[in-house]
């Protein structure tokens, strides 16, 4: 250890020792001169000569005498990269590609990698994430297996205390609810979580304390815990804010924890995505609750050692005794077919919900990587071509004695130095389009977003990258210079540009050239997939035009328990709106297209047996279908005549007429449908257009329209509303919109007030993402390969300069010299673009799922990227291929 | 005919690069003299060659590196001192890493000359 210490003071000691050493030997030197004068009676200046003769080279002495103070692997290395930092300086058009290329490479798959580790893999931050799970249940049923997320609280009543492989079982359910009397009443994002729900995701708050377990604490029961966010804006960081009522709902409830700054939870919906961050946790016991609506998330948390199997197996026992589970309490009454075995579910917290954004991430990760290859597949060559320039350097340090050891260290050291360089330019890359990009993300598409940052996992990853790409950059090379005969060939051709000594060389490279080709390929056609996808998406026929305008409102169940009272909001309201200056029409709908909420469910035709499809079955308002811009096919639009007293009538949309009243639209007015088997018969009275009511990249849905003031027995989703106003004056409207509301309901908040254009354009943002990412990592890759080719071809050149020369001193023509590279270029180009379409066409099958309208070998996207790809090839071999022919044949042959 | 330049210059380093004593024994002279007295280095090889009767010539490229091999372990410290004929010159002192070593390196030494010995016996 002393010595390693010592050895580091000496490096700022150098000069001093280096004098004490001076001095040593010039001591030695008289001692001995004087010693050899005495014994041999030499002159004094011939003894001294003599003396200098015995002791040797001082210059070798004093290296040597230096060398027991250095490091010499740390030594060589500094050297072999200060000799690799001046040869890159030296060839800043080379240094400039390769740290170009390498930085992009490293720099997209750090950024991927960070949001792929932040959504897929970074521990939650809860104690022991790992051991959380979601629990749902699933059924094999005729229209193939169904699962069911939620649960009934009877069901998690009966469930809670007898699961032995968990140790605590929560549950939650999502509600929006609002917060008055603090400032401008907010709609805030909730949970209504059983008292164990912080016990079970370990979590205690900063503030005040978790709520009470134990059936001791009936006075906790209304109590609530507030996130920090909700705790600093909406509640101004009151320090003394546990212990306060605050109004939610219309109800107090007691204030009794804060939760930690960095405390998240988004509550996942399967299928759909992630809801934003929640603010506020509400107790609940769901007490005397025995109906048979399910509508809880449970939440375990398995005991150390359990497996999710032995998990699954207990709950799935549990859940098929119906001394502990009622049958109908696992789903929404009529969803679940009795006497059918149901399955349990068991699913770790972080993977839940989560396939969809998986698969992506997974799709996006290998497509960097692809682009990872591509650089370093680059760099290596470009490297190789270096060497082949670098002949004479080579040759000379082995002929004096440099082994293949030291020359492979060399060449290493010299792909290292680019690596590092280029890792920590992609990491700067990588932060900068972080910042640029996460911002657009829809907002579903990726949960856990706070846990997308550049840390030092990511790092770790980036190095483990910049190792790879090491390897592919200097071992190529490294392994041609180490091949047996290459020293001897080296020194036989020191300062030659010669043409067949450099054939392996080439051939490798074109090799390279060509992969490159092919992985590009695989790229493009998957972007190609996408763009054309997209385009298929947004070109289908979205109905109106022009500015619609919605504003969305939920009405408080506590206000509104029947349904006469929202009848009576939701008329009043659309009667004041009418009249509001710069309305053209207005209606209301209780689920608005491309919004959150839909349901469907079976319905039922008058003298047919049961249909097949499930349809939507939205409320809506007299004029919704004007005010919209869906064109009406047959019959009439609802109308203020359709009252609660009026006969009961319905519409449908084409794609039920079609399907069940094959004689045309016509066919279907006057037919009777109900909504449930025992419901009330409907007349249809008209036909509308189909819309995509939950997105544009979702399937057409089947609907059935019914008059929101009619409806009586759904009326709990009525409570949803949203009105819909067509305008030129769209900012207008929604103030005196609000205005209205705050003087009917003045502790109604508003929930979201949106243009139907930027609803729809949320409802393409994800997959206008998807086809953003792939084209930006497609066209990376083009400019790597273009570069690539470039490089290899311009290489080519400089190497045959004397076979064209010759050839054209033959009488060859300009054209026959532009032929013969660009031939050559094509083959290569080609080779490249049949082996990518081959592996592209076992490749693209894993965006199946993200396609709309188009297959997985989509011969337009094939055919157009493949020619594109041909093209631009060609266009970087044709500047080289140009500098061919005007090399002068004369200058080329006089050269040797 | 490159190639047999090559070998045969790299075999003429290696033989030549090898010590002429047992590798290892320069560094236990050296320490064994120190432990007499303080010395600088031409002193050193002296006091070697002169109680060797001349067999064992001590060599400036190897004194010297040898020196400060030990130095950067920590066995010897060097000081400018006046020697005998009133001259500025670097002497060498044993420091107690300096003296335990010697030990272990006369033991391993004795070890390793009696083996040898024990082989050039046999008969």
């Amino acid at each position: 250890m002393g010595s390693v210490l010592r050895r580091l003071l000496f490096l700022f000691q150098r000069n001093r020792l280096d004098r004490d050493l001076e001095e040593e030997l010039r001591f030695h030197e008289e001692m001995k001169a004087h010693a050899l004068a005495d014994a041999d009676g030499m002159s004094g200046d011939e003894a001294r000569a003599a003396a200098r003769r015995r002791i040797g080279n001082p210059l070798r002495l004093r290296e040597q005498s230096h060398e027991p103070w250095t490091f010499p692997t740390v030594e060589t290395f500094m050297r072999d990269m200060r000799h690799a930092l001046r040869l890159m300086r030296r060839d800043p058009a080379f240094t400039f590609t390769a740290l170009a290329t390498l930085a992009l490479g490293i720099g997209l798959n750090t950024a991927i990698f960070s949001v792929a580790y932040g959504v897929l893999w970074r521990p939650l931050p809860y104690s022991n994430p790992d051991q959380l799970v979601m629990i749902s249940s699933a059924q094999q049923t005729e229209k193939g297996p169904r699962t069911f997320s939620t649960w009934a609280p009877v069901s998690y009543e009966g469930l809670r205390p007898r699961v032995a492989a968990l140790e605590d079982l929560a549950a939650y359910n999502s509600i929006d609810v609002p917060l008055t009397g603090r400032g401008e009443p907010v709609q805030l994002h909730a949970l209504e979580v059983s008292p164990n729900f912080f016990v079970t995701l370990g979590v205690e708050p900063v503030r005040g304390r978790p709520f009470l377990t134990g059936a001791a604490a009936p006075d906790d029961d209304r109590s609530a815990i507030v996130s920090d966010r909700l705790w600093r804006m909406s509640l101004k960081a009151d320090p003394a804010i546990v212990g306060q009522s605050i109004t939610i709902d219309g109800l107090p409830r007691t204030v009794v924890g804060v939760l930690p700054p960095d405390f998240s939870f988004r509550p996942v919906l399967p299928r759909l995505g992630a809801l934003p961050e929640t603010d506020l946790f509400l107790l609940n016991r769901w007490p005397g609750d025995t109906g048979r609506n399910a509508f809880l998330f449970l939440l375990g948390r398995m005991k150390p050692g359990v497996t999710q199997e032995r998990a699954e197996a207990e709950l799935t026992a549990l859940v098929n005794d119906s001394s502990i589970v009622h049958a109908g309490g696992l789903a929404t009454e009529g969803a679940l077919a009795p006497n059918v075995r149901t399955l349990a579910r068991v699913v770790g917290l972080q993977e839940y919900g989560t396939e969809s954004v998986r698969t992506l991430l997974l799709i996006l990760l290998g497509a960097v990587s692809f682009v990872l290859l591509i650089a370093s597949v680059n760099v290596a060559n470009l490297q190789m071509a270096r060497l082949s320039a670098r002949r004479g350097e080579l040759s000379v340090r082995m002929a004096l004695g440099a082994g293949r050891r030291r020359i492979v260290h060399q060449l290493l050291t010299e792909a290292i130095v680019l690596s590092l360089l280029g890792a920590s330019l992609g990491v700067m890359l990588a932060r900068i389009a972080i910042e640029i990009t996460l911002p657009l993300v829809p907002q579903f598409a990726l949960p856990r977003l706070g846990g997308i940052v550049i840390d030092a996992r990511v790092m770790a990853f980036c190095l483990g990258l910049s190792v790879v790409s090491t390897l592919l950059i200097g071992l190529v090379p490294a392994l041609r210079v180490s091949g047996a005969a290459f020293g001897e060939d080296l020194a036989l051709h020191v300062g030659e540009a010669h043409t067949t000594a450099d054939r392996r060389g080439e051939r490798l490279r074109t090799l390279l050239v060509a992969a490159q080709f092919a992985l590009t390929l695989v790229l493009l056609i998957g972007a190609g997939l996408l763009i054309h996808s997209f385009v298929r998406l947004t070109s289908v026929s979205r109905g109106p035009d022009g500015v619609v305008q919605t504003v969305r409102v939920t009405l408080p169940e506590r206000l509104y328990d029947e349904p006469e009272r929202i009848h009576e909001f939701a008329r009043g309201m659309l009667d004041h709106i009418q009249y509001l200056p710069g309305v053209k029409s207005a209606s209301l709908i209780n689920s608005a297209p491309f919004g959150m909420m839909f349901i469907r469910d079976d319905f039922y035709i008058e003298g047919q047996p049961k249909p097949k499809i499930d349809a939507g079955r939205p409320k809506i308002g007299p004029g919704y279908f004007n005010t919209m811009g869906i064109p009406l096919l047959a019959g009439r639009e609802f109308t203020a005549r359709d009252t609660a007293e009026a006969p009961k009538v319905a519409i449908v949309s084409e794609r039920i007429a079609r399907e069940y009243f094959p004689g045309g639209p016509g066919e279907a007015l006057g037919r009777r449908v109900r909504l449930s088997d025992r419901g009330e018969w409907l007349t249809v009275v008209g036909v509308v257009a189909d819309i995509r009511q939950k997105g544009l990249d979702q399937e057409v849905q089947p609907m059935l329209y019914v008059p929101f003031q009619q409806e009586r027995v759904e009326f709990f989703v009525l409570r949803f509303v949203s009105f819909v106003v067509r305008t030129d004056t769209p900012a207008s409207v929604v103030e005196g919109i609000r205005a209205e509301i705050r003087r009917v309901a003045p502790n109604l908040p508003i929930e979201s007030t949106v243009t139907m254009d930027e609803a729809v354009a949320a409802s393409v943002a994800p997959p206008r993402f998807r086809m953003f990412l792939l084209v930006l990592f497609a066209i990376t890759a083009t400019l790597i390969a273009t570069c690539g080719i470039y490089g290899l071809m311009a290489y080519s050149v400089t190497q045959r300069r004397r076979e064209i020369g010759v050839r054209m001193a033959l009488g060859a023509e300009r054209r026959d010299v532009l032929q013969l590279v660009l031939t050559r270029a094509l083959r290569i180009v080609l080779a490249g673009l049949i082996v990518g379409l081959a592996g592209a066409a076992g490749v693209t099958r894993v965006l199946q799922t993200f396609l709309f309208g188009v297959t997985p070998t989509d011969p337009i996207a094939f055919t157009m990227v493949t020619l594109l790809l041909m093209a631009v090839g060609l266009m970087a071999a044709w500047l080289p291929a140009r500098r061919a022919t005007r090399i002068d044949p004369c200058a080329a042959l006089r050269a040797e | 005919m490159v190639s047999l330049c090559k070998e045969r210059l790299m075999k003429e380093a290696k033989t030549k690069s090898k010590n002429e004593l047992l590798p290892g024994t320069l560094e236990m002279l050296i320490l064994k003299t120190l432990s007499i007295e303080s010395m600088h280095g031409y002193g050193i090889a002296q006091h070697i060659q002169m109680l060797s009767a001349d067999v064992l010539t001590i060599e400036e490229g190897s004194l010297y590196p040898a020196l400060q091999r030990m130095l950067v372990k920590g066995w010897v410290l060097a000081e400018w001192k006046i020697s005998a004929n009133n001259r500025r010159a670097r002497f060498y002192r044993l420091t107690t890493a300096g003296k335990k070593q010697l030990g272990v390196e006369e033991s391993r030494f004795s070890q390793m000359f009696g083996a040898i010995m024990r082989v050039m016996k046999t008969t």
